[in-house]
């Protein structure tokens, strides 16, 4: 086996293919420069070792970095990482839940699909996660090897070079008027779910019976078509409440805008809600009829139970919002 | 040596070796004889850095290299371009002044050193 061919095959197989034979030939010349004239293996060995490890040597000859992302990109793509995950994780979260939703047929037990939401919840998370973070990383290790600038600054969001002046478009947050990632994708999320139940109440809502292995469900407890009556109202619900939290992600702390904001949807919601509660047709005449014979009540009794209850409840959940709005954004 | 000297040490001879080459290449030099010349002058340098470094200096254009094939065995040699006597010149402008800036720094560092003596 001849040491010094396998040596420089080790170099140059490391190698692009353009300058393989001249390196292969350079380094033979240069081993053969560094032994003695009437050379044993020994004396090959030695030469060999001065020269070191392939690896290390090859990795000299390239101008490729040997890093899949430098110094140069490092801050931005972490930054970007950190961004784009919660987004894509909480957007994927909410398609699972929406899928589940509108392909609920009443035949399963509610129990049993939300064990299957957190079963497929999570395996979504962890594959959205992975494809963000495999695509984001190949663009940079791409963007990293394409870019000859040669700058050794890191370079930040606006792709520029810093300056004392990229201080101003930073808001300085301070702590107690903060919102949190959490609350921003929290308020999505919340407003997916409870839009996707409007449009599917008559599913979802109503009298559960328990049977031998599962619950059935024995009737809707609302009138779909009155609850539909009021869908531009709660379309436009939804679309103030994710521009509220557009409007959260971008300020990333609490402003007197945002607070007044807040109030008003706020107030909307909780009128909206009232209104469509109050409707006399809402319930559905059998769950009514079936409560009524569950708890020996009377009808009214019991209509005025629910929709207090549910008010109260609403208005106060609504009051607590826009009070903690407010108290933060006058926090300093 | 422990370690972090050892690795300081390397970091502050890096940023010479690219001078010691260049010094040495005003006359036509193959690889294996500027590490003898290197050597003798006491300049250790690992030839897995130093073969690479011919290569990156050849193409930036401070070098250039030919193959000379009278000889038993080929040799590729190198030697300083016009504009690499150019850059050589300069640099070695700069590392004399940045030498002797550090120098006095050092010694001021003797003085003091005496001084608590």
């Amino acid at each position: 086996m001849d040491l010094i061919e396998t040596y420089i095959q080790e170099v140059t197989r490391r190698l692009p293919e353009k300058n393989r034979e001249d390196i292969a030939l350079e380094l033979r010349s240069t081993i053969e420069d560094m032994l003695p004239d009437d050379y044993q293996e020994e004396d090959v060995k030695a030469a060999l070792e001065q020269l070191g490890n392939p690896a290390k040597l090859a990795y000299g000859y390239m101008d490729r970095p040997m890093h899949l992302i430098g110094p140069r990109y490092f801050d931005i793509y972490v930054s970007l990482l950190k961004m784009i995950l919660p987004i894509a994780v909480t957007i994927s979260l909410i398609a699972t839940i929406a899928t589940f939703i509108t392909g609920y047929d009443g035949e399963e037990a509610v129990m049993n699909i939300v064990f299957e939401i957190i079963g497929f919840g999570i395996s979504s998370i962890i594959e959205v996660g992975i494809q963000t973070f495999f695509w984001l990383t190949i663009v940079f290790a791409i963007l990293e090897r394409v870019d000859h600038s040669k700058g050794a600054e890191p370079i930040t969001q606006g792709l520029q070079k810093w300056s004392a002046d990229d201080l101003k478009n930073i808001t300085y947050v301070p702590k107690k008027r903060a919102i949190t990632k959490v609350e921003v994708f929290g308020g999505l999320f919340w407003t997916a779910i409870w839009g996707t139940v409007y449009f599917y109440a008559d599913h979802l809502f109503g009298v559960y019976e328990g049977g031998s292995s599962e619950l059935n469900f024995v009737t809707p407890a609302v009138n779909q078509d009155v609850l539909l009556q009021y869908w531009p109202f709660i379309l436009a619900i939804i679309a103030l409440e994710v521009g509220l939290s557009i409007y959260k992600l971008i300020k990333k702390q609490w402003t007197k805008g945002l607070a007044i904001y807040n109030t008003v949807l706020q107030v909307i919601v909780s009128v909206v809600f009232v209104w469509i509660v109050t409707n006399p047709n809402l319930f559905k005449n059998e769950f009514t009829v079936y409560m009524t014979n569950l708890f020996s009540i009377t009808e009214v009794q019991l209509e005025t139970w629910i929709i207090a209850g549910s008010i109260i409840i609403f208005i106060v959940s609504a009051v607590i919002s826009i009070i903690d709005g407010i108290r933060k954004a006058r926090a300093s | 040596m422990s370690s972090l000297l050892n690795s300081l040490t390397t970091e502050l001879r890096r940023g010479t070796l690219t001078l010691a080459v260049l010094s040495q290449l005003r006359k036509p030099q193959y690889g294996y004889s500027l590490v003898q010349l290197l050597e003798q002058a006491g300049i250790h340098i690992d030839q897995s850095t130093l073969y690479p470094l011919l290569r990156r200096l050849e193409k930036q254009e401070l070098v250039t290299s030919s193959w000379d094939t009278s000889e038993s065995r080929p040799r590729k040699y190198y030697v300083l371009s016009d504009f690499g006597v150019e850059t050589f010149l300069q640099l070695k402008k700069e590392w004399m002044e940045n030498s002797n800036q550090l120098l006095a720094l050092l010694k001021g560092d003797e003085e003091d050193e005496d001084g608590f003596n």
